[in-house]
């Protein structure tokens, strides 16, 4: 149990290629830390710099306060699971989960206990005499994953373990490692780009993009109040809709206006929209908070493209000039593709963002 | 130094700059490293390739006496025998090497499907490119003398009769040449084979499969699909042959005997260890740098006309 | 119906006719190895005085002793005559001496061993009878042993052969295959020239490389040497083992080391616990491959011993100065195929992979 900090933390590639361009990060105690980004993010390469597999271009990385920045990866108190497992194949699985305790000199009698226990807590206590080859994905991923645990370490990695699962294993999967983190309450980072896999796990989300934090939060801060639109566009499935409006201060009212339809709301607790009077912004609106209303409620109306049923809900799809706006509607409407339906807001869970900096307004009210 | 600058804001500054180049160091270090291992491949190649070869060339230019000269290669140049290997051995490399990548590529398309007791073929196609070139040239020679092993089978079977014993030997300059040529083809084509069955099988079925679907002919996805995806393998699979196919001798000298049908490697080994003089120790030194220039030229010959080198180029950028 | 039947037709149709091409091929490579093998088994007489050679070497031979007023007659069945003939001295007495030579001739000629007293026993059949048939199992090693026993230096050949291969092996796939891990875990300048040099220099002639070592290694005092062969030899093995090596490690992940660093080791422990237990097979294909390129070499072999040649060079010398039987030759030469044919066997898929991976 430990806690983490990045400071500064940057890695450059070639002359002209950074993996990550700047990071700060501090990581408390027990936490449950997910960073999640699109492919090429910085993510992978963050872990491997806090596991030392990478080297750091600049900045330090603190362990308990202590800096372990150049230190090999095997004094860093740390262990990891890797994206394929990396199970040595010619270790059985008691050997793989034995290497580190072996190596650190335990005694055998308690290196025995100490495997069996880890064995047993991630359900493979029966296979430890196998050779990895003869096991399934999903017991090679639990292998990985008590090898990891053996170490009893300050600080477990993980690298997108779960990517290589079926998609029903990956859930399964998801609240064991849950389960794991609360019983051993090891402070944890875990790597995915799989947004629902983050959002289910972490205790904080740290989003990336392009070797830089784009925002960290808790599930809800990145999906309530996503800080800028790549943000809002990246969590949430389907991701946020967008609306480039003119924004038009009408004493207590607000007009926003679209190219299709005019949206007028109350200006009290949005006062902050004032300063973009007469400018461009845009709106951002999760799916599930554009609304089917009668027509003389809709703020506009427009013909289905698309249904995709999800059993509990559907999934359906607009198209507002040349762009796709996706909706959650309840399983019990019905609505088929062609027919017209007239749409309403969620006034209260609508998002502002600038259209410049693509940055979230803030709000007052939020706070 | 600022002397009003505090001091534990100075020593901080000291300290980074330190650490900065420790881990300067330390990266060059890393860097360093995939060079020191191939470091001794590289000095090796220098002590004893680059090295004798360098003296080789110096080497040939000097004659007995360790005079500057260029008499060991006007005696070559000057020697009729010289120019009947050349014509006897580009004979030999054009053929063989035609025939054997025709031959080979047709029984590698063939063969190209899963078969039981595939594993056990491809040992035996592996055999005649395993079996020392020594026990080739014994194999031919006790089968092709006038009573060797295949006008005995060919009797047993009653093919021929007692009179009229095939000279597979004794034939003229163009059925010797043939010989060598069948008896090459023996040893390589497998191996050729085996190369361009590993190529096809990374081309994979998917591909020709698409393109079937896609409405070509047999023929037509040969041409326009399997050969350019199996084109590096072709070019590693001829460049080998080709060097190599410069580089033919033994077998001849242990079927024919020297002098009978002249090479360029065959009249190497003669100058240098059959004629026992140091005079011609060094023709056959010079000899051998005019064979190396031969096979290098031939190679890079065939790596520009099949643009192996622009793909190198693209590769780097 | 009728159209399914048509389409299993044809396909068992094409299936039989790949099936023939690959006997066919099958047939083409086995013919002449098979002759090779069936020469080293027959004796002297087999090859020489037989005429159509028989195929297959016999298991034994028949013998025939009668007796006129002259004295005794041997003759020896004869496959390609169906008969017995004359064998051996035209007339022979029972006496010591006589029989002692006699009994040698049948082992040289026939590779059939007797014993003197057998013989004085058929002698006295002979007395009784007229005449008398035996027969004698062959010996079938006798060309092998009596090539060793014959040729001059065969047995220190193989010695030196062995001791080339072996410091060949060691030197190739030390500095091959750090090269080759070089090649397949790092990326760095030059690196695509580098590979191609590396083939190059395999292909360049061995000969043009050997002569002009002749004055480096007397130098260095290892000409005529095993070692100074080797170190010619692995000019070539190294470039191989750099291809082979570079391919095992290559299909060794990398997270499996980085685990291993993670998990309490080093570098170079990742490397010793985990990547090297799992390149042994390969870095033994490798090992086998650079035996069968040494063990086979005769050219550079001819131009760099003298008094201490390797096996090859005996079997070339004995092949070109005729200085043997043909069945002896063979002998030789099956004896120095064998150990090639079966590393062959082992390292085939190993092979086929390389070859797949090599690529211009």
């Amino acid at each position: 149990m430990a806690t983490l900090e990045l400071i500064d933390i940057a890695k450059r590639f070639t002359k002209k290629v950074w993996g990550v361009k700047k990071m700060d990060l501090e990581v408390e105690e027990k936490e449950f830390i997910v960073l999640l980004g699109p492919s090429g993010c910085g993510k992978t390469t963050t872990m491997r710099m806090i596991a030392g597999l990478e080297e750091v271009t600049r900045g330090t990385i603190l362990l308990d306060g202590k800096d372990i920045t150049d230190i090999p990866p095997r004094d860093r108190g740390i262990s990891m699971v890797f994206q394929n497992y990396a199970i040595w194949p010619h270790m059985s699985v008691y050997e793989n989960i034995a290497f580190s305790l072996k190596l650190k000199k335990m005694p055998g009698a308690e290196i025995k206990q100490r495997v069996q226990e880890t064995a047993d807590m991630v359900k493979i206590g029966e296979l430890l005499k196998r050779l990895p080859g003869q096991l399934s994905g999903g017991q090679q991923q639990r292998v990985a994953l008590a090898r990891a645990l053996a170490v009893r370490p300050r600080l477990f990695l993980m690298d997108e373990p779960l990517s290589n699962l079926d998609a029903k294993l990956r859930v399964i999967m998801r609240t064991e490692l849950k389960a794991i983190h609360q019983q051993t309450e090891a402070t944890s980072i875990f790597v995915t780009h799989d947004q629902s896999e983050a959002m289910s796990m972490a205790d904080r989300i740290v989003i990336m993009k392009d070797g830089e934090i784009v925002q960290i939060g808790s599930p809800d801060d990145v999906y309530f109040r996503s800080s800028n639109m790549f943000v809002a566009g990246f969590i949430g499935t389907p991701p946020s809709n967008f609306f480039t409006v003119k924004c038009e201060f009408k004493k207590e009212k607000i007009s926003l206006k679209h190219s299709h339809f005019t949206l007028e709301i109350d200006s009290i607790g949005i006062e902050e929209l004032k300063k973009y009077s007469g400018k461009e912004i845009v709106l951002g609106v999760r799916p599930e908070d554009l609304l089917v209303v009668a027509d003389d409620k809709a703020v506009f109306t427009e013909e289905v493209l698309v249904v995709e049923p999800q059993g509990s809900h559907q999934v359906v799809a607009l198209n507002l000039s040349e762009t796709i706006v996706k909706m959650i509607v309840s399983a019990e409407t019905k609505v088929n593709p062609g027919d017209k339906i007239g749409l309403g807001f969620n006034i209260k869970r609508i998002h502002f963002f600038d259209k410049e900096t693509e940055n979230r307004i803030p709000l007052i009210s939020e706070a | 130094m600022r002397p009003d600058l505090p001091a534990a804001f100075l020593s901080g500054y000291m300290m980074t700059i330190t650490k900065d180049q420790l881990s300067l160091s330390k990266e060059t270090r890393k860097k360093m490293v995939p060079y020191l291992l191939i470091a001794p491949v590289v000095i090796y190649y220098s002590m004893f390739w680059l090295f004798p070869v360098l003296n080789a060339i110096i080497e040939s230019f000097k004659d007995v006496d360790g005079i500057w000269t260029f008499g060991n290669y006007i005696h070559i140049f000057k020697d009729p025998v010289f120019y009947e290997a050349l014509s006897n051995t580009a004979f030999i490399v054009i053929f063989s090497v035609t025939i054997e990548f025709i031959l080979a590529f047709g029984l590698a398309l063939l063969i190209n499907k899963k078969f039981r007791g595939s594993s056990m073929f491809l040992f035996l196609a592996m055999i005649p490119m395993s079996l020392p070139a020594v026990a080739v040239g014994a194999m031919w020679s006790s089968g092709l003398a006038t009573r060797g092993w295949l006008n005995s089978f060919l009797m047993n079977f009653g093919f021929i009769d007692d009179a009229s014993k095939i000279l597979f030997l004794a034939g003229g300059k163009m059925s010797t040449m043939l010989l060598i040529i069948i008896i090459d083809a023996w040893t390589v084509i497998p191996f050729v084979m085996i190369i361009l069955l590993a190529g096809l099988q990374g081309v994979g079925e998917d591909v020709r499969e698409a393109g079937a679907i896609f409405g070509g002919t047999k023929f037509q996805i040969l041409r326009k699909i399997t050969i350019p995806m199996l084109k590096p393998t072709i070019t590693t699979a001829m460049i080998l042959r080709i060097i190599s196919a410069i580089q033919i001798w033994l077998i001849i000298v242990l079927l024919y005997g020297f002098n009978r049908l002249p090479v360029l490697l065959e009249q190497v080994v003669l100058n240098y260890d059959q004629l026992g003089a140091e005079y011609f120790e060094r023709i056959g030194l010079a000899l051998s740098v005019v064979v190396a220039i031969i096979v290098s030229a031939a190679a890079i010959f065939y790596l520009k006309v099949s643009g192996s080198f622009e793909k190198e180029e693209k590769q780097d950028e | 119906m009728n159209n399914v039947v048509k389409r299993q037709l044809r396909r068992s149709a094409k299936r039989t006719s790949l099936y023939i091409v690959l006997v066919g091929i099958a047939f083409i490579i086995i013919f002449p190895v098979f002759f090779l093998f069936s020469f080293s088994f027959m004796s002297d007489y087999e090859t020489y005085s037989e005429w159509p050679k028989p195929l297959v070497p016999s298991f034994k031979a028949n013998f025939m002793i009668d007796k006129n007023t002259e004295g005794y007659h041997l003759f020896i069945f004869n496959k390609s005559e169906d008969g017995f003939m004359p064998f051996g001295p035209l007339v022979f007495a029972n006496n010591e001496k006589d029989i002692d030579s006699l009994r040698k001739f049948i082992k040289l000629q026939s590779n059939c061993k007797i014993s003197s007293q057998k013989i004085v026993e058929y002698l006295k059949v002979v007395d009784n009878n007229s005449r008398v048939e035996f027969s004698i199992k062959k010996d079938l090693l006798a060309n092998y042993i009596l090539f060793f026993k014959v040729v001059n230096g065969a047995p220190k050949a193989v010695l030196n052969s062995l001791m080339v291969a072996g410091a060949t092996i060691l030197i190739s796939l030390s500095i091959g295959g750090l090269g080759g891990y070089a090649f397949a875990r790092y990326f760095f300048k030059g690196k695509n020239i580098l590979k191609l040099s590396v083939l190059f220099v395999r292909m360049f002639p061995a000969v043009s490389l050997a002569i002009p070592m002749v004055i480096i290694l007397a130098k260095m005092g290892l000409y005529d040497q095993p070692l100074g062969l080797s170190l010619v030899y692995s000019v070539g093995q190294i470039s191989m083992s750099i291809w082979i090596t570079a391919s095992v490690f290559m299909s060794i992940p990398v997270s499996l080391e980085e685990a291993a660093m993670i998990f309490g080791t080093s570098k170079v422990g990742a490397f010793w616990h985990v990547t090297l237990p799992l390149a042994l097979p390969g870095l033994a294909a490798c090992a086998m491959y650079s035996f069968i390129g040494s063990w086979n070499e005769v050219i550079a072999a001819v131009v760099l011993t003298q008094f201490n040649p390797t096996f090859p060079v005996v079997v070339y010398k004995a092949l070109v100065g005729s200085q043997g039987q043909i069945n002896l030759i063979t002998a030789g030469s099956v004896a120095q195929a064998l150990p090639a044919i079966i590393f062959t066997l082992i390292i085939r898929k190993y092979i086929i992979q390389m070859w797949g991976g090599v690529k211009v």
